[in-house]
């Protein structure tokens, strides 16, 4: 690789070819630690402040749920419910997200109450992890016999 | 006799070898694009912390010394006076602004990728010759070479620090890909989570999953292919507007606040600096005029 260098950085007098053996082992160096940075987390699992890992948007959207309620009606059939129309909330407001599994309990308790004793909700919720959707609720049993 | 064999074997590579070589430390071109990217850099510090230090914002003194440091430094990179100097001032600033700023007092989201990006963008532009163009310090060399009755210097320069931001792209886009080449994210899944996050709430929208999935194969693919294919001149005219559109895409989608500005940006780099040097020519009529005379 030194004879490369030296042709490439040209035939110059000793002093420029040592000024152009020199930018290529800093051009190596910088490469090299741009390199080390997004390795060093995704290959090896080593994480550092220090080091750039360039894991884009990997955090962000984890934790959130996404949820639909079902409410079964006298006839018996199970219709969608508006969780915002049963508990007079904005569209817009807090309850647009629910960012845990306690949250999605107090949703739920809160839609039994106003729904009425002895009413039957069903709710189909999961939560987003970094592996992917995790099922945290299924609509297999009335949610407000808990 | 082997060796011979071997030699001859051996000679691919060694033109490879040395043709890399040449075109990292070796490549001498005009100066504009690096000027250009100098002058976009500051631009983009001032639009992304301007704001946030003024002076008043944080009247502690460390507070204080960096607004200082970073008016005084992108300032002297926008002018191009000390250009080099001025570059390596701002880069300085902004790994200050990310390490110590971010990391160790906490301050969201200056931990952020576009922060990083930008500071070691401006380290790597120090490294190219944004001095002899569009700037002070190239208004000066002309004055002085009028004085001493000789040309002006000439716009050029040896390109590796352009080289370096090539480099650097090509790590960011193929390691952005590789974290998200996961069932988890090629699924969907990761990609509605983020709507979810941004947009919908907790409440998921019907025709997400299907869209939600060749959206995230899309963008592995796309990141995957900027990765390999925009260094060569070849597949880069067929990736440069999709590689746009992307960037513009999440610029107006999702907080990536300078990231995508900065992004687009040092895609001068990946253009030969003296291809650039003709169009901007050709746009100020400069060839035109050349060619009639």
């Amino acid at each position: 690789m030194a004879d490369i260098i030296s042709i490439e950085t040209g035939a110059g007098p000793a002093g420029r070819l040592s000024a152009g053996r020199l930018r290529f082992c800093v051009f190596i160096a910088i490469a090299a630690f741009m390199i080390a940075g997004p390795a060093a987390e995704q290959v090896f699992g080593v994480q550092s402040p220090w080091l750039r890992s360039w894991t884009m948007f990997s955090a962000i959207g984890l934790g959130v749920i996404d949820a639909s309620f079902e409410i079964r009606q006298p006839d018996g059939a199970l219709v969608p419910l508006d969780r915002f129309a049963m508990l007079d909330a904005p569209r817009n407001g807090k309850l647009k997200w629910i960012q845990n599994p306690e949250e999605l309990a107090s949703v739920i308790k809160r839609l039994c109450t106003a729904a009425g004793q002895g009413s039957d909700i069903r709710v189909r919720a999961r939560l987003a992890t970094r592996d992917g959707w995790q099922i945290i609720h299924t609509d297999a049993e009335n949610a407000c016999a808990d | 006799m082997p060796a011979p064999t071997d030699a001859a074997g051996l000679r691919p590579m060694h033109a490879l070898a040395a043709s890399f070589v040449h075109w990292a430390v070796g490549t001498e071109g005009s100066s504009r694009s690096s000027a250009l990217i100098r002058i976009g850099l500051a631009m983009l510090f001032w639009s992304r912390w301007a704001g946030e230090l003024l002076f008043y914002m944080d009247q502690s003194p460390i507070g204080l010394f960096l607004a200082a440091n970073f008016f005084v430094a992108t300032t002297l990179l926008f002018v191009g006076y000390q250009s080099r100097a001025a570059a390596v001032w701002t880069g300085a600033v902004g790994l200050a602004m990310y390490y110590y700023f971010g990391f160790q007092f906490g301050r969201e989201p200056w931990t952020h990728h576009h922060t990083y990006l930008l500071a070691v963008a401006a380290l790597l532009i120090a490294l190219t010759p944004c001095d002899r163009s569009y700037s002070l310090d190239r208004y000066l060399a002309v004055m002085r070479a009028e004085r001493a009755g000789l040309p002006a210097p000439a716009e050029r320069g040896n390109l590796w620090g352009l080289r370096l931001i090539v480099v650097q792209l090509c790590v960011l886009y193929f390691f952005a890909a590789f974290d998200k080449s996961s069932y988890a994210f090629l699924s969907g899944a990761r990609i509605e989570a983020i709507f979810l996050w941004y947009y919908a709430g907790s409440d998921y929208p019907a025709g997400l999953a299907w869209f939600a999935t060749i959206a995230s194969v899309a963008v592995v693919a796309l990141e995957y292919s900027l990765a390999f294919g925009l260094p060569f001149r070849a597949t880069r005219r067929y990736l440069l507007l999709p590689g746009l559109a992307f960037h513009a895409i999440i610029y107006v989608t999702l907080p990536v606040y300078t990231f995508s500005a900065t992004m687009v940006l040092l895609y001068l780099a990946y253009f030969d600096a003296d291809a650039v040097d003709k169009v901007i020519a050709r746009l100020q009529g400069i060839g035109l005029k050349e060619e009639i005379s």
